[in-house]
């Protein structure tokens, strides 16, 4: 069995290796902890107290939307995000914005895991008998019904992306707290369509069937809408691959977009 | 000649708005304007004019729209403002401090002014925003978010005067419309989430002289110090960032106060911590605390008492009372006698669950175990609250009661702190339950009772006030930018438009050339509505 160690969090990424710099380096045990402090007095009243989001996003993540390395992660704390809630923290002075992004790094800390099966195999399984690309894109590749998932090695841990091919109705995420790629079955007249929620207010829904088309709805046109929580479009896929192929998908994901 | 004269003075009237205190008193009979923050000074925020209707506002299209412009200096913010509108000009504020006069014929610009606002300007606990300017005489008067009141000429934004309100260092900021009374300009602070200790201005609105302040943390020996223990009261809150309402008759000023300080930590400031959480009832002459109602006594969970009161005359329980009413962040709906500050009725009109109701003198029954804690406590309203400043709307013809509700529990944490100058100064946070677990809703309650009439689902906690019209129609707002007006009897939608950006303000009414018009905004885009 192939085994290779996966490292996703770049501040682990960084300490491990001599030549990357990042603004980060150097910070202490102690320096994590009071990081953790402010980040309690300055963060938490949108972030949550554990970071895991609230009004805020979920900064419990190695990889977040807006910072590409730790030089944008300082900035986003410096200066705000526009557009966005989140405003510039300038109540921190250098050393103390150190410090919280330091902590923030921490929070998207995933074990470094062991892959349990063969990514090159798994790759194979993924595009054959999984049937994967007919739903996902990696790289451009495939379609895009579900998630892309050319990162989601960086995103996803291994426990998840297991369970993600088992039950994908359990491990359906959340985007502000909205689920995503939620089914919903809706009727307006003679037309019924299910799909996948693209958009929705209180006066219109949005919605994209598997076979990729739009429709837009005005809610008053609707004769029935309903939301199907905890169901994925996605079939689990525990009795259609045996556990070796299951095994090597999972790996197969692991080694997507993660750093060499 | 005479008529002559007439027309001369007509025409010099239209083109330098004049608004004594007595056209503000009257605000209710000048239809066509919007001539302070919540349209009167009871604060019904509702429009008497009815040309559009519940039979034609599905025909409303946009005649005008105004794109603010990206502020020069201390980034973006977000857009609050209530405009006002005199005698066809409409002054609006930008973020975070800037104001602007439109013509509100066709929406050009007539002047701007900006302040230099610091890059390092302090806003701990709250975006860059402004919420909109007051008028009085020749002036407009606008508060900045580093915590300064100015004066500018109605005509030309040219500054007349421009004073400090609070140390913006460790914390103060202005947000809110001032309020225009008699010779005096009102003003209220932004600040609790840095642990100052709050209060209500008034400048002499001519000179910019500070006339009188209200601290709304007692000191010692104070009366109310006795809700406090030790220097707690030094950092103790109590902002009071959201503009008053006024009767003018009985000569009181009714002005509400936020959270205590730290936030979510209340070990630090055992007590009722007067008067946060309260609304205040003034001398608008001397600042003198006349009475004073707290809604929720020593607040953990951030629910500022920051919602607009509204004022009404009924008769309740076969007596006539002059009441105010407020919909306030902690879930409940209160009527006070707004002479003695009696309490009156109270009653839950949004999901709560921290207390099983209200005793005879309208103090929360706290459900043991309900406030926030080291490991975390799921709790209905997330602190944001059943609402929020956004305002409500009273209708005095049906005596209905508007208000955008945010149906969103969270789970609250505690977390130890003290107190550092010019930082936050919280105890704690909260993850709230958003997305899927978190909706909004219009809701149209009885004034008397409070009962639920009916209410108008939205897709998530709204963030914008709603306004209701002798036509029959409120007009509302979502974070998804749809603006729309329900049916004021059934809640039934009517029309709305997809604006582009998220409605986070207060609509308003007004009428050019005899043509009756519909303000909101989407994003940073002001609209102006019309049926032709």
């Amino acid at each position: 069995m192939k085994r290779r160690m996966i490292a996703v969090l770049l501040f682990v990424a960084i300490s491990m290796s001599a030549t990357a710099q990042s603004p980060l380096d150097g910070l202490t045990e102690g320096d994590l902890v009071d990081g953790e402090r402010l980040f309690r007095i300055h963060c938490a009243r949108c972030h949550g107290i554990d970071g895991a989001g609230g009004e805020g996003s979920n900064l419990a993540r190695p990889r977040l939307k807006y910072v590409s390395d730790d030089d944008a992660l300082l900035g986003v704390i410096g200066d705000g995000i526009p557009g966005t809630g989140m405003p510039a923290i300038w109540t921190l002075d250098e050393d103390q914005t150190r410090r919280v992004a330091g902590y923030v790094r921490t929070l998207g800390r995933l074990e470094v895991e062991e892959m349990p099966g063969d990514p090159i195999r798994g790759q194979t399984v993924y595009q054959t008998n999984g049937g994967c690309p007919a739903c996902h894109i990696i790289s451009g590749a495939g379609k895009g019904i579900g998630p892309e998932l050319t990162y989601v090695g960086d995103q996803r841990g291994l426990d998840y992306l297991r369970r993600s091919l088992t039950d994908p109705a359990e491990t359906q995420s959340q985007t502000s707290g909205y689920t995503d790629y939620l089914i919903v079955r809706l009727r307006a007249g003679d037309e019924r369509v299910e799909g996948l929620r693209i958009d929705e207010d209180a006066f219109s829904v949005i919605i994209r069937d598997i076979s990729g088309t739009v429709h837009s709805f005005r809610k008053e046109d609707l004769e029935e809408y309903d939301k199907v929580f905890s169901h994925s479009l996605m079939p689990g896929y525990g009795g259609a691959l045996n556990a070796q192929d299951m095994d090597d998908v999972v790996s197969y994901l692991m080694s997507l977009g993660s750093e060499e | 000649m005479k008529k002559l004269i007439i027309a001369l003075l007509a025409l010099s009237f239209h083109a330098n708005a004049q608004v004594p205190y007595e056209r503000l008193r009257n605000a209710a009979h000048e239809r066509d304007n919007w001539l302070t923050y919540s349209g009167t000074y009871w604060s019904e925020r509702y429009s008497a004019l009815d040309q559009i209707n519940k039979d034609n506002v599905d025909d409303l299209k946009v005649i005008w729209a105004y794109q603010m412009q990206p502020a020069r200096n201390a980034g973006n913010g977000l857009v609050e403002t209530t405009p006002i509108v005199v005698d066809g000009i409409m002054y609006v504020t930008e973020p975070p401090s800037t104001v602007t006069a439109l013509d509100a014929r066709s929406g050009k610009t007539l002047w701007t002014w900006s302040p230099n606002i610091p890059d390092e300007v302090k806003h701990i606990g709250f975006p860059r925003v402004n919420r909109g300017v007051a008028v009085l005489d020749d002036a407009v008067y606008v508060g900045t978010l580093d915590a300064r009141l100015v004066s500018l000429d109605a005509a030309t934004g040219a500054v007349r005067w421009d004073v400090e309100v609070g140390d913006n260092h460790i914390g103060f900021s202005l947000t809110l419309a001032p309020l225009a009374i008699k010779d005096k300009i009102i003003v209220g602070v932004s600040g609790a989430e840095a642990g100052v200790r709050g209060y209500v201005d008034a400048y002499d609105s001519a000179t910019g002289e500070l006339e009188w302040r209200f601290y709304t943390i007692p000191a010692p020996g104070d009366p109310g110090s006795e809700t406090w223990q030790g220097d707690a009261w030094q950092t103790g809150g109590g902002s009071t960032w959201l503009t008053g309402s006024f009767d003018s008759e009985l000569d009181l000023l009714y002005w509400t106060v936020g959270n205590p300080a730290p936030d979510w930590n209340g070990d630090v400031r055992p007590g009722d911590n007067l008067y946060s959480c309260s609304i205040i009832a003034l001398r608008p002459d001397t600042g003198e605390l006349q009475w004073h109602f707290q809604f929720t006594p020593h607040d953990t969970h951030d629910w500022d008492a920051n919602q607009i009161p509204v004022l009404f005359d009924a008769e309740f329980n076969g007596e006539d009372r002059k009441i105010v009413a407020l919909a306030n962040r902690n879930a409940f709906f209160y009527l006070l006698d707004r002479e003695t500050g009696e309490f009156l009725h109270g009653n839950e009109y949004s999901k709560q669950t921290w207390a099983t109701g209200l005793d005879e003198n309208g103090r929360p029954l706290v459900i043991p175990g309900s406030e926030p804690t080291y490991e975390g406590n799921l709790v209905w309203p997330s602190l944001q609250g059943a609402t929020n400043w956004f305002s409500p709307s009273y209708n005095p013809e049906t005596g209905q009661f508007f208000v955008a509700t945010r149906l969103m529990g969270a789970i609250y944490y505690k977390s130890d702190v003290e107190y550092e100058e010019g930082e936050p100064f919280l105890g704690g946070g909260e993850q709230a339950l958003s997305g899927d677990n978190a909706s909004g809703a219009i809701r149209a309650l009885d004034v008397m009772t409070g009962e639920q009439q009916w209410e108008f689902m939205l897709y998530s906690p709204p963030w914008a006030g709603v306004m209701a019209t002798a036509g029959g129609v409120v007009f509302g707002g979502s974070n998804e930018g749809n603006i729309f007006a329900l049916d004021a009897d059934t809640g039934e939608p009517l029309w709305d438009f997809q604006s582009g950006g998220a409605v986070r303000t207060n609509p308003i009414s007004f009428a050019v050339d005899g043509k009756q018009r519909i303000v909101s905004t989407g994003g940073s885009t002001l609209y102006v509505f019309g049926l032709e």
